[in-house]
């Protein structure tokens, strides 16, 4: 364990971008809180649940998977060490259960490689961000149990470092790291982790509809009520941690030169499963959602959680986000109402 | 340096040459630029490749030829959207990208001693020929075999000369059929692929079925099937979903915790039954 005070946060995060590519999270012009490249002017520590995960740090919303020049095909994969500064348990989470789908069977090495370059610093939660929060319910929260190179834990004036891995320990060696190895230390640390859960109230109904649809399913009736209500804008994909479906489609810069990209898609979309010939096997958007919040909570081997709950990692915000009110709370919470 | 191959990146092959069929559907015979067998590529009966054609996109096209034959690879394809539509405007000696074999094919291992029966309505047959003729290649393998092949009406019957020289085989029984015969052509039967099964002599007890049509069609043929008595465990069917990476990543195939490009599109009916889209 070591300790670091607060006024030399931003000193340690400038000795770091000699290395990586440092995200962190700022405010904007318009008091927005987002991730991106470090800023020491906009740089806060005030920043609550980030609008986004980092999902796009490992995963950008479109990337390029090949060049093609004149008919001839080069890959393209690039490797740049970057580090990510306050990722919450939650997002990281979701990081790693990604990795281990993007790495199972074929390797997708634009994941993969980003992902064994990528330095996460995870900032525990002293509480809940939102009422939407629900990280003790998917054990991905408050703090994170593994998978980060260091954990920071608020005490005063100072943080204390959790050190998770050796690529942690080379980035807490500096003499802006203090050691913090007492028993006191160790005691925060436990009494930090107590109040953060205590203050994160369980969501039951989660695990409810998990047997739900373990069992007999979810009625018909339920999937074709939140058909109707949805938009299909595919917002909750795109804020989603653990979402990493993706479109291809060819750039074409000039004849028969260009880039084949992938970008994020969305099983809410109605083309998602439109095949050729017209035949679409998920033809409602009943069948849609469905299948969007069965993968959550049904389809998923142990592999596939580390060591979670299920695929959602409870970061709410599915539910902070849907303009229609189909989150995964409120699907949840339908499901294993007392009228089934 | 990085020793994983990147996985969406295909590599060029050339028409050898195009074969047409019916209206709209084109079998083409690929080959390798190095002029080398396809012995190397290792496709199964019933596997699929990656076709790219840059700026026209990516499809998914189950493999018509068996690993048997290895001088082509066989594509039998039905022009449908952007990419398929590419196809067509090119001809012998054009180049094109793939990528594969992909998922996982026919079960020509627990299908060996076995009797056999082969359904197939429309394109179906596409997929399903890379498993008959692997079968009429290694004749001695395998047991009785018994082809079933229904269409829409006799000017859509693809393969058509080969499914003819069947006529003077007898190590393989074959029923076909068209849904409609408005000119009075057809000399077999008529009516849906379902009404074949009162035609012919099945031992449902040792028998292996392998379905491959259109998604409408498999419904009937199951219950049939399992009103004769076939076991479930016996019964096997090739899926089609819109696989678009392939590799088990993008997400477009998932039926419930399977997907499409890696668990199958070959599923045995046990894997798949309690999947309500599946079928």
């Amino acid at each position: 364990m070591k300790r670091i005070h607060k006024e030399s946060l931003k000193e340690a995060l400038k000795a770091w971008e000699e290395k990586y590519r440092v995200i962190a999270p700022r405010l904007t012009e318009r008091d927005e809180r987002i991730f991106d490249t470090f800023d020491e002017a906009w740089f806060t520590l005030d920043y609550a649940k980030p609008s986004l995960p980092l999902k796009h740090a490992l995963f950008p919303q479109s990337e390029a998977v090949f060049q093609v020049d004149q008919g001839i095909y080069r890959s393209i994969i690039r490797e740049e060490p970057a580090l990510l500064f306050g990722i919450r348990s939650c997002d990281l989470k979701g990081m790693l259960q990604s990795l281990s789908f993007m790495s199972k069977d074929f390797d997708d090495r634009f994941y993969t490689l980003r992902a064994k370059n990528t330095a996460a610093i995870v900032m525990a939660c002293p509480g809940q961000q939102s009422p939407t929060c629900f990280c003790t319910t998917t054990r991905s929260g408050p703090w994170a149990d593994g998978g980060f190179d260091l954990q920071l834990y608020e005490n005063g004036d100072s943080f204390l470092v959790e050190i998770g891995s050796s690529r942690g320990e080379d980035l807490a060696s500096s003499e802006l790291f203090e050691d913090a190895s007492d028993p006191a230390a160790r005691e925060k640390v436990t009494s930090f982790r107590r109040r953060a859960a205590q203050s994160i109230p369980l969501v039951p109904e989660i695990e409810q509809a998990m047997e739900k649809l373990r069992t007999t399913g979810a009625p018909d009736e339920l999937w074709e009520r939140f058909g109707m209500k949805c938009i299909t804008c595919g917002g909750c994909s795109f804020v989603c941690p653990t979402c990493t479906c993706f479109n291809v489609s060819d750039r074409v810069l000039t004849e028969g030169s260009g880039e084949r990209m992938r970008s994020w898609d969305a099983c809410l979309y109605a083309g998602f499963t439109k095949e050729a010939s017209g035949h679409n096997p998920r033809h409602s958007q009943a069948l849609r959602i469905k299948r969007r919040h069965e993968h959550k909570l049904l389809y998923h081997g142990d592999r596939d959680t580390h060591g979670g709950l299920c695929t959602c990692v409870g970061c709410g915000r599915c539910s902070d986000y849907c303009p229609v009110h189909i989150g995964a709370l409120e699907v949840a919470r339908d499901m294993s109402a007392k009228i089934f | 340096m990085d020793s994983h191959p990147n996985i969406y990146q295909p590599f060029p092959v050339f028409i050898a040459r195009t074969l047409p069929q019916i209206s709209e559907h084109r079998l083409f015979q690929l080959k390798l630029e190095d002029g080398g067998t396809w012995e190397r590529f290792g496709h199964q009966p019933g596997q699929f490749i990656e076709v790219s054609i840059f700026g026209k996109g990516e499809a998914p096209i189950s493999i018509s030829s068996p690993p048997t034959r290895p001088d082509v690879l066989e594509i039998c394809v039905r022009r449908a959207g952007r990419l398929t539509g590419s196809l067509f405007e090119l001809g012998k000696g054009s180049r094109l990208h793939v990528r594969g074999p992909y998922g996982r094919g026919f079960p020509v291992d627990k299908l060996k001693g076995r009797k056999l029966l082969l359904v197939a309505g429309g394109l179906g047959l596409a997929p399903l020929r890379s498993l008959l003729l692997y079968v009429l290649d290694r004749r001695e393998e395998f047991k009785d075999l018994i082809l079933m092949y229904g269409t829409n009406n006799p000017d859509n019957v693809l393969f058509k000369y080969e499914l003819l020289s069947f006529f003077d085989r007898n190590d393989i029984t074959y029923f076909y059929s068209v849904d409609r015969d408005q000119e009075g052509i057809w000399k077999q039967y008529v009516g849906v692929v379902t009404g074949l099964f009162d035609q012919a002599q099945l031992s449902p007890d040792d028998t292996c079925a392998v379905l491959c049509g259109p998604p409408v069609m498999y419904r009937f043929v199951l219950e049939k099937l399992l009103k004769l008595g076939f076991a479930k465990e016996n019964i096997y069917m090739s899926l089609e979903r819109m696989m678009k990476c392939g590799v088990g990543k993008c997400g477009h195939c998932a039926i419930g915790e399977k997907y499409c490009c890696m668990d199958g599109p070959v599923f045995n009916y046990t894997e798949i039954e309690h999947i309500k889209e599946a079928i």
